[in-house]
C-alpha cells in the first residue's frame, strides 16, 4: 500500500507529465484571430491548433486573407484581436524582438516568388536564416536538394529551379520548428508541384517540422494533416 | 553570414552609386584640406616672416608694397632712400636694432639681398654647410635654393627674372642656411655693399653695432654678439678673420648712398606709434607697420580664401546628401530584400545597424580617399606647380583639418541614419504581401 504522500505526488506527476506533452502536442495555438483595418475585415475570426510534427493546409480563394493568417501565425503582423501562441507563449505579451527572436529559431519561410538575395551566393543566401553557420545538417540538405555545387554562384546566375530548391533550403536550415510556405506551388506544374510536395514533406518528416502552406491550390489538398479553409 | 560581409556585398551590388558618393565626399574633403593647409602656411609664413619687425622704412609710395617688397619679398620696391636719412633714423634712441636692406637683382628669380647679419640673427639663421660671407661679392643660399657651393652667379637686374644681367660682376656661393620655415629661405643674402657697388653707388660701413646702440640693453648686446660670434668662428675656419666684420661702429655718411629700406626692432610699442608720425614728415621717407598692412592684406585674401572655404563647405554638403540619397533612393528596391532579412529574424535594429554601418563606411571610404587626394593634391601643388613649389608646404594634421574630418564623418553618419531608420520600420507583411 501507497502511503499518502506517494499517492499525492504520483498524481501531481502524472498531471504535470500530462499537460506539458499536452502543451507540446499543441505548440501553435491560434485563438480567435481576426484583423480588420478600419472598417474592412481583412481576416475573419479564426481559431485553430496546430500540433508538433503536424502539417496544415491554409485554403481559400484570393482575398480571403489566407496570407494575412500566415503572417500572423509567424509573427509579422499584429491581429486585431485575438492571440497567437507559440509554446506556451502568448505573441500578445512578448516584445517585437522576441517575437524576431522566436521567428529566427523556430521558423523557417518559403516565398511564392523564392526571393533569393541576387548580389549574394546560394551559400550566403542560405547562410542568412542560420547565423553564419554553415552545419553539417546544412549540408546534408543542400545535398539532398543537389545544390551543393552551387553554392558559390551567385543567386542571379541559376535557374529557377534551383532557386527554388535553394529557397527550400534557406527555410530550413535554421532546423525550424514549423516552415511557413506561401503558394509555393502556384507556378509549377503537376509534376513539379508532386515533386516540390515530397520533397518538403520528406525533409520536414525528418526534422520532425510542421508545415503551414497557403494556397488556393487544390491539387495538393490530399497531402495535408488538417485544413483550414478561409472564406471571403 | 555576418553584417559586416552582408554590407561588404551590398555595396559591391551597386558599386556605382557607392563610388559616386565616396568620390563626392573626397572632392569635398580634399579640396577642403588644400584650402585649410594652404591658409595655415600662408598664415604661419607672414608670421614668421614679420616677426620681430615693427617697422619698415623706405621711399615713399604704398605701405603695403613697402611691406611686401622689403619683408614678405613678394613684390616691388617703392624706391630707394638715401643712406645718410637711414643713418639718421637708425641713431634714434627709440630704436633697438635696424636692419639695413638693398634690393635690385636676382638669380632665377631668387632675390639677391644685401644686408648685414643682423637680419640672419633676426630670423635665427644658422650656416649649415660653408660660411658666412666676409667679402663683397660672397653670396649665402637659403635652404630652398637648389645651387652648389663655390659656384659662381650672375644677377639678373629687376626683381624677377629677366635678360638684363650684370656679366661684369660675379657672386660666389660660399654658404648655405639651415632651413628656418621664413622668407629666408629663398633669398641669395650677400654684403649690402655688394648690391650698392653693382648698381654704382658708393659703399657703405656696416657692422653689428649701429650708430645709438650703445643704449641697447645688457642682455641684448650679450644675446646679439653670441649669435654673430658662433657663425663668425665659423668663418674664421675658413678664410680668417676680417676686421671689416667686427664690431665697427660707424656706418660711412656718405650722402650718395642710397638702400632700398630699413627694417626696424623698437624698444617699445609706444616707438611704434611716435616713429611713424616723426619719420613720415621726412619727403622722402615711408613708415609701414607690418602688423597693420597685414590685417589689410588678409582682409583683402580673406574673401578669395572664404570663396574657396565656402565651394569646399558645399561640395562636403553634397557629398553628405548622396549619402542620404544613396541609401533613401535605394529604399523601394531594397525594400523586399530587408523585408525578408525580417521573415527571416533580423531584428529592426540588426537592419537599422546594417545600413547606417553601410552609410557610415561610405564617409569612412571618403574620409580616407580624401586625406589621400588631400595629401597627394597638396604635395602634387607644391612640387609642380610656379611659384606654390617655393612655399614647400608640408601637410599637418592640426585642428582645423581635424575638426573638417570629424565634422564630414558626423554628418554622414547622421544622414545615413535617416533612411536606416525608416527602412527598419518598414511593415515585413505589406512588403511580402506586395512581392508574393
Amino acid at each position: 500500500m501507497l502511503d499518502f504522500n506517494k499517492k499525492s505526488t504520483i498524481i501531481v506527476l502524472f498531471f504535470f507529465l500530462f499537460f506539458k506533452r499536452l502543451s507540446i502536442m499543441t505548440f501553435l495555438n491560434i485563438q480567435d484571430i481576426e484583423l480588420k483595418i478600419e472598417s474592412k475585415t481583412l481576416l475573419k475570426r479564426q481559431n485553430f491548433e496546430l500540433r508538433k510534427g503536424k502539417n496544415l493546409l491554409i485554403l481559400g480563394p484570393s482575398g480571403s486573407g489566407k496570407t494575412t493568417l500566415l503572417n500572423i501565425m509567424a509573427g509579422l503582423l499584429k491581429p486585431s484581436s485575438g492571440d497567437v501562441v507559440f509554446q506556451e507563449k502568448k505573441y500578445s505579451i512578448l516584445s517585437e524582438s522576441e517575437i524576431d527572436s522566436i521567428r529566427a529559431k523556430s521558423f523557417g519561410f518559403i516565398f511564392q516568388k523564392i526571393h533569393l538575395l541576387k548580389h549574394l551566393s546560394i551559400k550566403q543566401n542560405i547562410l542568412l536564416a542560420t547565423n553564419n553557420k554553415f552545419s553539417k545538417n546544412i549540408t546534408e540538405l543542400t545535398s539532398k536538394l543537389d545544390i551543393s555545387d552551387k553554392l558559390d554562384e551567385k543567386a542571379m546566375n541559376i535557374s529557377m529551379g534551383e532557386a527554388q530548391r535553394v529557397a527550400i533550403a534557406r527555410g530550413l536550415a535554421n532546423n525550424p520548428e514549423i516552415v511557413f510556405a506561401d503558394e509555393p506551388t502556384s507556378s509549377l506544374d503537376d509534376d513539379n508541384t508532386r515533386n516540390f510536395l515530397d520533397l518538403i514533406f520528406s525533409l520536414t518528416n525528418e526534422n520532425d517540422s510542421s508545415l503551414v502552406v497557403c494556397t488556393h491550390d487544390k491539387r495538393i489538398i490530399k497531402s495535408f494533416d488538417n485544413i483550414l479553409e478561409l472564406t471571403i | 553570414m555576418n553584417d559586416f560581409t552582408f554590407v561588404f556585398y551590398s555595396i559591391r551590388a551597386r558599386i556605382l552609386n557607392c563610388f559616386l558618393s565616396i568620390f563626392l565626399i573626397s572632392f569635398g574633403v580634399s579640396l577642403a584640406i588644400i584650402i585649410i593647409q594652404f591658409g595655415n602656411n600662408i598664415s604661419n609664413r607672414i608670421n614668421a616672416d614679420g616677426k620681430n619687425i615693427d617697422l619698415v622704412v623706405g621711399a615713399k609710395g604704398s605701405p603695403l608694397q613697402l611691406v611686401l617688397s622689403s619683408i614678405y619679398h613678394v613684390d616691388i620696391p617703392n624706391g630707394n632712400i638715401p643712406f645718410a636719412k637711414a643713418q639718421k633714423i637708425m641713431g634714434h634712441p627709440q630704436i633697438k636694432n635696424a636692419i639695413p636692406l638693398a634690393l635690385g637683382d636676382n638669380w632665377k628669380g631668387y632675390r639677391i639681398v644685401g644686408t648685414s647679419f643682423d637680419y640672419l640673427e633676426l630670423y635665427d639663421a644658422k650656416i649649415e654647410s660653408g660660411r658666412l660671407w666676409n667679402k663683397e661679392f660672397e653670396i649665402v643660399a637659403g635652404a630652398s635654393i637648389e645651387i652648389d657651393l663655390n659656384s659662381e652667379i650672375i644677377g639678373s637686374h629687376g626683381l624677377t627674372s629677366s635678360a638684363i644681367s650684370h656679366e661684369n660682376e660675379k657672386y660666389k656661393v660660399v654658404g648655405f642656411l639651415e632651413r628656418t620655415g621664413t622668407v629666408l629661405d629663398r633669398l641669395l643674402l650677400t654684403d649690402v655693399n655688394s648690391v650698392l657697388e653693382i648698381h654704382g653707388h658708393k659703399k657703405i660701413e656696416v657692422s653689428h653695432e649701429i650708430e645709438g646702440h650703445e643704449t641697447h640693453e645688457e642682455g641684448h648686446d650679450e644675446h646679439h654678439e653670441n649669435k654673430i660670434e658662433s657663425d663668425k668662428n665659423h668663418h674664421h675656419e675658413h678664410s680668417g678673420h676680417n676686421k671689416q666684420y667686427d664690431s665697427q661702429h660707424n656706418i660711412d655718411k656718405d650722402s650718395a648712398s642710397e638702400i632700398t629700406a630699413l627694417i626696424i626692432q623698437t624698444k617699445s610699442p609706444l616707438a611704434n606709434i611716435n616713429l611713424p608720425n616723426l619719420i613720415n614728415k621726412d619727403s622722402e621717407l615711408l613708415v609701414a607697420n607690418p602688423a597693420m598692412e597685414i590685417v589689410r592684406l588678409s582682409a583683402i585674401l580673406g574673401f578669395g580664401s572664404n570663396s574657396l572655404g565656402i565651394i569646399s563647405l558645399v561640395l562636403i554638403i553634397i557629398s553628405i546628401l548622396s549619402i542620404f540619397t544613396g541609401l533613401a533612393g535605394n529604399l523601394e528596391s531594397r525594400m523586399s530584400d530587408l523585408a525578408i532579412l525580417r521573415a527571416l529574424g533580423y531584428t529592426k535594429f540588426r537592419i537599422f545597424k546594417i545600413l547606417s554601418l553601410e552609410g557610415t563606411l561610405l564617409v569612412i571610404f571618403g574620409l580616407i580617399l580624401g586625406l589621400v587626394f588631400g595629401i597627394g593634391g597638396l604635395k602634387v601643388l607644391t612640387e609642380f606647380i610656379n611659384p606654390l613649389n617655393e612655399t614647400k608646404i608640408e601637410f599637418q594634421l592640426e585642428v582645423k583639418t581635424l575638426y573638417v574630418l570629424l565634422t564630414v564623418f558626423f554628418s554622414g553618419f547622421l544622414a545615413s541614419l535617416i533612411p536606416a531608420y525608416k527602412n527598419s520600420k518598414l511593415s515585413v507583411a505589406n512588403q511580402l504581401s506586395g512581392n508574393i
